[in-house]
């Protein structure tokens, strides 16, 4: 119900909007703060909800230790530090983003929206090179079938054409949790893209200034969470000790 | 209930605290040197683990992930100046989360050692085995 | 509580808009689709829940009905998993677990908080959205081919049945979130809009068991979604983390599984003891007995209900060093839960009783609520629950906490604030008849049920050896009892929104903040921000003229 009395908090300048405090709330520090409490709240859920892949993992890795070192060589290193480093730096644009923000400097926070949306677009588009060539080596779930013979007790998509997991159990087991936990942080790198889109329209408008910076914050703490999860990935998954 | 001239103190008051209160505007310059840190912090990642140091690898690794993830957590997204109930919020997850990793880790780590899990393993017909040790179909 | 607000539906000089209670101030659909008040919500809610209790009452009852014989009578062994499934999935994921935060936490939480709505009205009505989807795709689980797991969906057979796990796995996703948004919204209502003097240690029990609640809805149920995926992934993709032909491992489903579920056996059960701590205190017409205790035990529950997930995989063949330490920990449960129970029972003690219908359902919670909870201390023991497992007697100890405690004092909450929503009082006399049967029908149908339990009458069985035949034909004379009482219950509370009588502005005499708003509350909730001055359930402050004005 938006109501004419809501409190206004004013722009700072030409080229800015004044934003309106929604009606249940008594002042803009308080629309702030709750905010910022369920954002923090929601990312913890988000850590549990990761956390039972990584659970998952590190359950794995305990019971077949070989199979785990044996596909993480499977993996390119190179190009994971790669990701690594494209999701660092646009972890810093991001919060230069925010911090553009918070100072009404409205140019730079679509400049530097502008970077981290590059470095979604970078990390996506290796994911992809990696995910491709994981296909051609017999290892894709989805795009190569997705049956399970009970007779032969055989994945249709496990096919490993090079023989390069042999001697091991379970190889099958890595790559599903590799893809699992890559799968569902890229839906998240992707999620995020869109918010900083969004991000990118309203601060366009003049939206988003040292007044008023709240989305621009929350989306940002989103994109550091997502940087947060590779942080973990890239070892576990790459380099597995 | 919410009558105007309560508004106008609710407006000047909320104004102060939105430029001088909770929020903290980190400089450039400090953003700058968490990113070079965390840059040479993969490069460390990277370079430990062409070493061998056995069960030690592991541990190394998420040391060092955990340092990274600190850094963020506390500068990129300011938790360091966040209120007391934010800081509590998020890392309780990490605590919780703990919880899971330690029973359900223990019990994988123990159940070998009283033959449980021989006892009452559910029986599987047949073992997975390798493709390439089964004679192709056609 | 006193406050400075001015004595309700007297407020003087406001605009007419204001003064419309939140039932009358829009009409048509969309003002309630749309909807971002809360206690529309919270109807939208009662409603939901409400027809989810009765689609897996009607599932519980062809449950019992085909139990009347030890050959079955009704369906044949597929169709009877199906149908048990059925019951336990609608009324755990849909009903249970959001019926009393969904409902009467959304209605009467930012009440008694003297806030205007929930700090994240848009989120809240999202959750809402999010329970009806997860419930959509439930339901076309069942036109899809239905499924048979069990409300567990324990893997290896949930991923090897020729069933539609996957639509019911996503639905249970979708519901997971709806949780998880409801109880986050919840915090931070907590934490950011109580009124001005209301301290922490002035709140309402119940706001203080929602709290609690929400710790867990938040902590807990997100493990509960990835493990759904997983299974959804697991069917579709094969990924094999549970599946044991692939080298995957079924025990880590259930604990996974069991890491949201046992706590989620408290997010059921702690907003029950939220509203029984109001209810005894305001029918005894006493402060709480123990009012800090009751409130840290709730946050201790809450904490603890982390550490006791593995007992219920005993016979799953986890380590017997985790088993130990599993029910070693489990006992710690009965502390704060005793803590509680003892302070009803003292709250009461020497207080002023109106045996009115929602002090009845109060009443018998106390009752019912100690045979479940000591029974599950049995269980706990880690030899006794090697031979009671998956028997009967689980099923009726689940079912004195979960119906016989949850559902009754969801019951009582309605029957309570009833007034307060609606502005009618139903018919006291059926409401007493009403509680009357479902206390004694739901005696009748689980008292046998730990007596054949302890016999070995193993669970989920379509067919059973003829000697268990009475006490299963008890059980289902029982089940038919409560089906009777509850079919009453809901009838007079539907028909007095038609032919009620006006409540009274205060109907019960109570003293926290929802009774200090206009009844039924406008769409802000007070007429002025009202500041508490006294302390929690001091009956001193209370303004007799309330309970004797009719609301407008
Ligand atoms: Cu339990």
């Amino acid at each position: 119900m938006s109501h004419d009395h809501g409190i206004v908090v004013p722009a700072p300048g030409a080229g800015f909007l004044p934003h309106t405090v929604a009606h249940h709330f008594d002042s803009p520090t308080q629309e702030f703060q709750s905010a910022k409490l369920g954002f923090w709240l929601f990312l913890a859920t988000e850590i549990l909800l990761f956390g039972g892949l990584f659970a998952a993992y590190f359950f794995f890795h305990q019971v077949y230790p070989e199979t785990f070192r044996l596909g993480g060589q499977q993996l390119s290193w190179k190009l994971g530090a790669l990701n690594t480093t494209v999701l660092l730096i646009s972890s810093w644009t991001m919060a230069m983003g925010v911090r553009s923000a918070q100072t009404s400097q409205k140019r730079k926070l679509l400049i530097y929206c502008g970077l981290t949306l590059l470095g979604a677009a970078i990390f996506m588009v290796v994911k992809i090179i990696e995910y491709k060539a994981k296909f051609d080596h017999g290892f894709l779930p989805v795009f190569g079938g997705t049956d399970y013979d009970q007779a032969t007790h055989q994945l249709s998509w496990f096919k490993d054409y090079h023989n390069v997991m042999v001697g091991v159990q379970n190889p099958s087991l890595f790559f599903s949790i590799y893809f699992t936990m890559t799968a569902i942080h890229g839906v998240h790198v992707l999620v995020g893209a869109g918010l900083i889109i969004w991000i990118m329209v309203g601060a366009a408008k003049g939206r988003f200034h040292a007044n008023y910076f709240l989305p621009v914050d929350l989306v940002g703490l989103y994109w550091h969470l997502v940087d947060l999860i590779w942080i973990f990935l890239f070892p576990l998954l790459y380099l597995v000790p | 209930m919410s009558s105007h001239d309560s508004h106008d103190t609710h407006k000047a008051h909320g104004h102060d605290q939105q430029n001088h209160g909770p929020h903290h505007v980190t400089s450039s310059a400090t953003f700058l040197k968490i990113l070079i840190v965390l840059l040479i912090l993969t490069a460390i990642t990277v370079i430990t683990s062409r070493f061998d140091f056995g069960s030690a690898n592991l541990l190394i690794a998420m040391l060092i992930a955990a340092v990274k993830a600190t850094l963020v957590i506390s500068i990129f997204m300011h938790l360091r100046w966040d209120t007391p109930i934010n800081k509590i919020a998020f890392l309780c997850s990490f605590l919780f989360l703990s919880l899971l990793f330690l029973f359900t880790l223990a019990d994988q780590a123990t159940r070998s050692m009283d033959g449980a899990n021989e006892r009452t393993r559910a029986p599987v017909d047949k073992e997975w085995q390798h493709p390439s040790t089964l004679e192709k179909p056609q | 509580m006193t406050t400075n607000a001015p004595a309700m539906g007297v407020a003087t000089g406001s605009h007419d808009t204001v003064k419309k209670n939140y039932l009358e101030i829009s009409k048509g659909f969309w003002s309630w689709a749309g909807t971002l008040d809360h206690k529309r919500i919270g109807i939208m809610y009662l409603i939901g829940v409400s027809l989810a209790l009765l689609a897996g009452g009607v599932f519980a009852m062809l449950v019992r009905l085909h139990l009347w014989k030890s050959t079955g009578v009704l369906f044949d062994n597929a169709t009877y998993n199906q149908i048990f499934t059925l019951h336990g999935v609608f009324m755990v994921f849909i009903f249970i677990i959001p019926a009393i935060p969904g409902s009467l936490g959304n209605m009467v939480l930012p009440l008694m908080l003297g806030a205007k709505d929930v700090a994240l009205p848009r989120l809240n009505l999202l959750s809402f959205y999010l329970w009806l989807s997860g419930t959509c795709l439930a339901l076309y689980a069942i036109v899809a081919g239905g499924f048979d797991t069990g409300w567990t969906f324990y893997a290896p057979y949930s991923i090897y049945t020729n069933q539609a796990v996957v639509s019911v796995g996503l639905g249970i996703f979708l519901l997971g979130f709806s949780s998880i948004f409801t109880g986050l919204n919840f915090i931070v209502t907590t934490h950011k809009l109580r009124a001005p003097g209301l301290t922490w240690f002035r709140m309402p029990l119940f706001v203080w068991a929602i709290y609690a609640t929400a710790i867990l809805q938040v902590l807990a149920t997100p493990v509960l979604g990835i493990t759904v995926l997983l299974v959804a992934f697991e069917r579709l993709y094969h990924i094999g983390i549970f599946d044991p032909r692939l080298g995957g491992d079924p025990v880590l489903f259930e604990h996974f599984f069991w890491f949201y579920s046992h706590p989620a056996v408290y997010i059921m059960v702690l907003p029950a003891f939220g509203i029984i701590s109001d209810l005894i205190s305001v029918h005894s017409r006493k402060p709480l007995f123990g009012y800090k205790l009751i409130a840290f035990s709730s946050i201790a529950i809450a904490m603890i209900s982390f550490l006791v997930w593995g007992h219920h995989m005993f016979t799953s063949g986890q380590s017997s060093y985790a088993m130990f330490a599993f029910s070693f920990l489990t006992f710690f449960v009965g502390i704060p839960t005793a803590i509680k129970e003892f302070s009803w029972v003292a709250t009461v003690w020497k207080g002023s009783i109106a045996l009115n219908s929602p002090m009845l359902y109060t009443l018998s919670f106390l009752i019912i609520f100690a045979i479940g909870g000591l029974t599950g201390v049995i269980l706990g023991a880690l030899n006794v629950d090697i031979h009671l497992h998956d028997t009967y007697f689980v099923v009726a100890h689940f079912h004195y906490v979960m119906m016989g405690s949850i559902a009754l004092a969801f019951f009582a909450g309605v029957h309570h604030w009833w007034p307060k929503m609606f502005g009618v009082m139903y018919s006291e006399f059926y409401a007493k008849i009403a509680c009357a049967l479902i206390f004694v029908g739901f005696n009748a149908t689980f008292i046998p049920q730990f007596i054949m339990g302890s016999r070995g009458m193993p669970r989920r069985y379509a067919t059973y050896v003829p000697e268990f035949e009475g006490f299963h034909q008890a059980s289902t004379i029982g089940a038919l009892v409560i089906g009777t009482g509850v079919a009453l219950m809901v009838g007079n509370l539907v028909l007095s929104i038609f032919t009620g009588k006006k409540a009274m502005q205060n109907e019960w005499g109570g003293v926290t903040l929802e009774w200090l708003s206009p009844t039924p509350p406008p769409l802000e909730n007070f007429y002025e921000q009202p500041i508490v001055t006294t302390e929690v359930y001091d009956y001193t402050t209370l303004d007799l003229r309330t309970t004797q004005t009719p609301c407008s």
